[in-house]
């Protein structure tokens, strides 16, 4: 593999950046990636600022057994916050044990 | 190669058209296949792609419009014997009958399934929860989002024994996925 | 579709690759150079059945029957699932034809994931069921 070039086998999520937009889950054709979200008042404006609100993520799971691995997700996301992250899931012994869920895909290959 | 030209024709003129085709030249049978145009009109279109490899290469598509329910076309497999694959590929996935053709099936062996038409319903969508119906956007006012490929189910799924039965049209016209307006 | 690898060249682990699509071009790959190709699984081996590419409905029964046959005195026996096609479908995970995973005929238990997964991942279970 060449320097600085990313193996296509996992995906991590940055989730600083994610803002539960859906873009992926729904461009995703694979239907592999599930989110939950809930909508939060932002605290941190300027006085005389109208009210904001911003997604919080809950939930933001990846199911390796159906994904193909495509790339769309990291292609369609505007936020840059899904990026390839090395090499694949090693397998397990039941289809459940490839459900990436939000703590392993934002450790996904190696601290960022 | 130059663009294809599009020859629209008659289906009755079907195999006169592409005889004269092939005797001007375009003697090389590049494809056929069939595309159902449901939504936009009640039929399936037949093209059938040759080349002239002596001029130019030149290439020519010819396409015709045949009834949805009584698909029926001449066989080109006198023609051009490649054809005979694609046309019975055709008469697999759509239900278009091929006269004078080979009507064998080659992968689909269950009776009226055409799994190419686009009011055939994939079962394994409609069965799972497309992951991206609810999310943040997805407020009681708004419209609601559907995937493709998927009819509403108010409109394919169960319903009343008295109500009636949808249309192919509406239930392939139901599958377009996007935003649509939220029930109630 | 027929014959058994002797994986390590010892007798020790057999495998059988269903190949059924393009994933076959990986888990071929995974093969040792020069491992000998054996018409029958010895008594005492652990065999390994790797189902790579794509099972259709039309073909289910032909590979239940390969899948469950019987091997008199083998060790083990481990099914393994190589590739999102045989895990659950892959790329046709709604199509007509696709069996929705290989698990859906017979019981699996390794599941290898990737389009195609890398080859390493199924030489590395191979290695693992000969220390069993």
């Amino acid at each position: 593999m060449s320097e600085g070039v990313a193996r296509h086998g996992s995906i991590r999520l940055i989730e600083e950046a994610c803002t539960a937009c859906m873009i992926c889950v729904r461009e995703c054709p694979a239907w592999c990636i599930h989110i939950a979200s809930h909508t939060v008042t932002a605290t941190d404006l300027p006085p005389g600022a109208r009210d904001r609100t911003r997604n919080e993520l809950d939930r933001f799971d990846i199911d390796w057994s159906v994904c193909m691995y495509c790339g769309i997700c990291v292609d369609e996301c505007p936020f840059d916050a899904l990026v390839w992250a090395g090499d694949h899931h090693p397998g397990a012994a039941s289809i459940g044990g490839l459900l990436a869920g939000r703590e392993e895909l934002r450790s996904a290959g190696g601290s960022s | 190669m130059s663009a294809e030209a599009v020859r629209v024709v008659d289906a009755v003129d079907w195999l006169a058209s592409l005889t004269a085709a092939r005797d001007a030249g375009y003697t090389w049978f590049d494809d056929l296949g069939c595309v159902d145009e449901i939504g936009r009109s009640h039929h399936f279109r037949i093209f059938c792609a040759l080349v002239n490899w002596d001029a130019g290469p030149l290439g020519v598509r010819f396409e015709a419009l045949v009834p949805r329910d009584a698909p029926l076309i001449d066989s080109l497999s006198a023609l051009f014997a490649g054809a005979s694959w694609c046309e019975r590929e055709a008469h697999d996935f759509f239900g278009v009958r091929f006269t004078g053709g080979d009507d064998r099936h080659i992968l689909v062996h269950e009776p009226g399934h055409h799994p190419l038409r686009k009011d055939a319903v994939l079962g394994a969508r409609a069965a799972i929860a497309w992951p991206g119906a609810e999310g943040a956007d997805s407020a009681p006012g708004r419209r609601r989002m559907v995937p493709p490929g998927v009819p509403d189910p108010a409109v394919w799924g169960a319903r009343a024994v008295d109500d009636p039965v949808p249309t192919a049209t509406e239930v392939a016209q139901s599958a377009v996925g996007g935003r649509v307006r939220r029930r109630t | 579709m027929s014959g058994f690898i002797d994986w390590f060249g010892d007798g020790s682990v057999l495998v059988q690759d269903l190949s059924l699509a393009c994933c076959a071009v990986e888990s071929e790959f995974a093969v040792p150079v020069g491992a000998p190709r054996v018409e029958s699984v010895p008594p005492g081996a652990h065999l390994v059945q790797v189902i790579s590419g794509t099972p259709t409905d039309a073909l289910a029964d032909v590979l239940a029957a390969r899948l469950r046959a019987e091997f008199p005195g083998i060790r083990s026996r481990s099914r393994v699932a190589f590739g999102a096609c045989a895990i659950a479908g892959g790329p046709y995970w709604d199509s007509w034809s696709v069996t929705k995973g290989i698990d859906q005929v017979v019981p699996v238990d390794h599941y290898i994931p990737g389009c195609p997964p890398p080859p390493e991942a199924l030489g590395a279970f191979v290695a693992h069921v000969r220390t069993r």
